[in-house]
């Protein structure tokens, strides 16, 4: 049987990353062609391709393309963090939302628009700081929950507990900054908390494909060293891997990667628990596979949902992020139960 | 050093904070030989296997592997020279008994050289000679210990370092298993001219496998030879405050010791 499975599961690989990729290129298109007036998909395709008339490709490129890809590689970068963080820590409940990374950058975007906000209310300073605030904080979060659980930090659960408890002081100064804030920064830190991918044009996208674009390679130069840090340290250093400082060179990884992505789209939660979980079910053990197949389902779970909130909502702008949590957190309940059955 | 000595460990000392575990040791460890590391608990037999694999760092003294200083080896290089397995190593239950022999690759791998054909040859090599060949499919946690450990020793055995060192390997082993699994560290010895560094509590099974026997007592050396010049009673006596009578194993020609009594202040 154990055969079987195994074969099985050397078969489905490549079949479910064609069928992702498949899905999600149909899932943008659908996402473009949906919006205050409908673009049938056939015509999106063409006009992305260089075909079609000046008031359309404005609409599709200008307008509505932005959006969807940067949904698509936010959501991407941050199913890739939670696959990273999962297979460092042995543990399918660890994801970017719990160790801190989001938390941090919420509180970086926060006091980033407190501080450079006037008394009218307006900023400062320009907009397109606000991502490098998320991703001060966002490894502000991740420094101070590893320098906080110190020696112990290869202890999966140790790492979690700490996750949470320094994401809960971030969230209740998040909360008292927002409180005693003008309004202007408290809707735009809301809209931000909840996770809304907003309009945004293609030079934004540039600077996060550049920084993405290493990070996902260097995501893929690191995973040929996570399969032997599975191992426990002593083990894993006797087949020459140090796992101590791996361990940490992962971890940066996944926080900058988780960084980058909400510095735009804003805290979408449970993406990076959900995909890692549902591509390993898809691809099996690989972690080339696995590593690729969470980044399609991160992109199509994003893209999805804010696909979800524009059709359901519009023109009343819903940030995609509810949907992602309405999802996401039965989904880590159903996770932690079928633990405790494993478990027990 | 000479041309038969695998390690020479050199006036080596170590601690963790309180008192040392290894205190000025010295020790030449013969090529192609099986020594065994015995001696009371709390000696420092597990802390000198860690030692010589560079898994602490040593206060003083150092040691050499084929002349080399340990401490100027990198990770990976000091890899593809020693073999360790600790004594309760770990990997996920869902992974393949061929994944895990697998990752004794891990140290003749870069970014430059992927997985070859002569990789697969070792992983083959190594599970057919521990008998885990038919195993390979199965998920490690589905396994018996006996079995778990031969694939343990395999992933170990896939690294073709000349040297192995094993931290008491049979410790959760029952008797037919302890058996077959240093039989078959003999066999790797014998055929493959491997060195072996043994940690071992019990120590008639030290006594029948050892071509070297090391005491170590209080992180000192306390006496090494073969196992016919060590197990004497008054050494027994000295080194595991033991009253006991040594005889020869009828059937191994080795000597095997019969504990009568403990002697004083000695704590269990």
């Amino acid at each position: 049987m154990s055969h079987l499975s195994t074969n099985l599961a050397a078969a489905r690989a490549p079949t479910s990353l064609v069928v992702l990729t498949v899905a999600c290129v149909l899932l943008c298109l659908s996402g473009v062609a949906f919006g205050s007036s409908w673009i049938p998909i056939d015509q999106v395709a063409a006009t992305i391709l260089g075909a079609g008339e000046k008031t359309q490709k404005l609409i599709v490129l200008q307008l509505r393309l932005p959006r969807v890809v940067i949904a698509a590689i936010a959501g991407g970068a941050m199913a890739t963090a939670g696959f990273l963080l999962q297979k460092i820590t042995r543990n399918s409940l660890a994801s970017p939302g719990i160790l801190g990374v989001i938390d941090g950058a919420a509180l970086g975007v926060v006091i980033f628009l407190a501080l450079l906000s006037d008394e009218s209310n307006a900023l400062v300073t320009s907009i397109a700081y606000q991502p490098v605030a998320a991703m001060v904080g966002a490894a502000l979060g991740i420094v101070l929950v590893f320098t906080l659980s110190g020696q112990q930090s290869n202890s999966a659960i140790r790492l979690l507990l700490f996750g949470i408890a320094v994401g809960a002081v971030f969230k209740a100064l998040v909360m008292v900054l927002m409180l005693i804030g003008p309004i202007y920064r408290t809707s735009q830190a809301a809209r931000w908390i909840a996770g809304a991918v907003n309009e945004i044009n293609w030079s934004e996208i540039q600077v996060t494909a550049l920084l993405l674009l290493p990070l996902l390679v260097l995501s893929l130069v690191v995973a040929r060293k996570l399969p032997p840090a599975d191992l426990d340290e002593t083990s894993a250093r006797s087949v020459g891997l140090d796992l101590p400082v791996f361990r940490i060179v992962v971890f940066a990884l996944a926080a900058a990667l988780t960084a980058v992505a909400v510095a735009f789209v804003g805290g979408v939660g449970f993406i990076g628990l959900m995909a890692p979980h549902m591509a390993r079910l898809l691809v099996g053990r690989s972690v080339y596979a696995g590593l690729v197949g969470s980044f399609l389902l991160g992109a199509l779970m994003l893209v999805g949902a804010d696909l979800v909130v524009r059709v359901l909502f519009s023109p009343v702008e819903v940030p995609a992020g509810t949907v992602t949590a309405v999802i996401g957190a039965p989904y880590f309940l159903f996770l932690l139960m079928s633990r405790q059955r494993h478990d027990g | 050093m000479t041309d038969d000595l695998a390690i020479a460990v050199d006036s080596l000392s170590l601690g963790y904070g309180g008192g040392p575990v290894l205190d000025g040791l010295s020790l030449d460890i013969p090529r192609g030989q099986i020594t065994v590391l015995a001696g009371p608990n709390g000696c420092g037999k597990s802390s000198l296997l860690r030692a010589i694999r560079r898994l602490h760092k040593p206060s003083a003294g150092k040691v050499l592997i084929e002349t080399t200083d340990v401490a100027s080896l990198s990770e990976k290089h000091l890899a593809r020279q020693i073999g360790l397995l600790s004594q309760s190593p770990s990997a996920p239950g869902d992974m393949t008994v061929e994944e895990l022999v697998r990752l004794g690759r891990y140290p003749h791998q870069s970014l430059l050289r992927p997985w070859s054909r002569e990789d697969s040859r070792a992983l083959n090599a190594a599970m057919a000679g521990t008998g885990v060949t038919h195993l390979r499919e199965r998920p490690i946690g589905s396994l018996s210990g006996g079995q778990l450990q031969r694939v343990w020793i395999a992933m170990v055995l896939a690294q073709e370092t000349d040297i192995i060192c094993l931290d008491e390997p049979v410790n959760h082993l029952d008797m037919a298993h302890q058996i077959d699994c240093l039989e078959l560290v003999r066999q790797l010895n014998r055929d493959f001219g491997r060195t072996v560094v043994l940690v071992l509590h019990d120590l008639n099974l030290a006594a029948r496998y050892a071509d070297q026997l090391v005491f170590l007592n209080e992180g000192k050396l306390a006496a090494s030879g073969p196992p016919e010049a060590l197990m004497t009673e008054a050494l027994i006596a000295a080194i595991f405050d033991v009253e006991a009578t040594i005889i020869i194993d009828p059937v191994h020609q080795r000597p095997l010791c019969i504990p009568l009594r403990t002697t004083a202040h000695s704590v269990g």
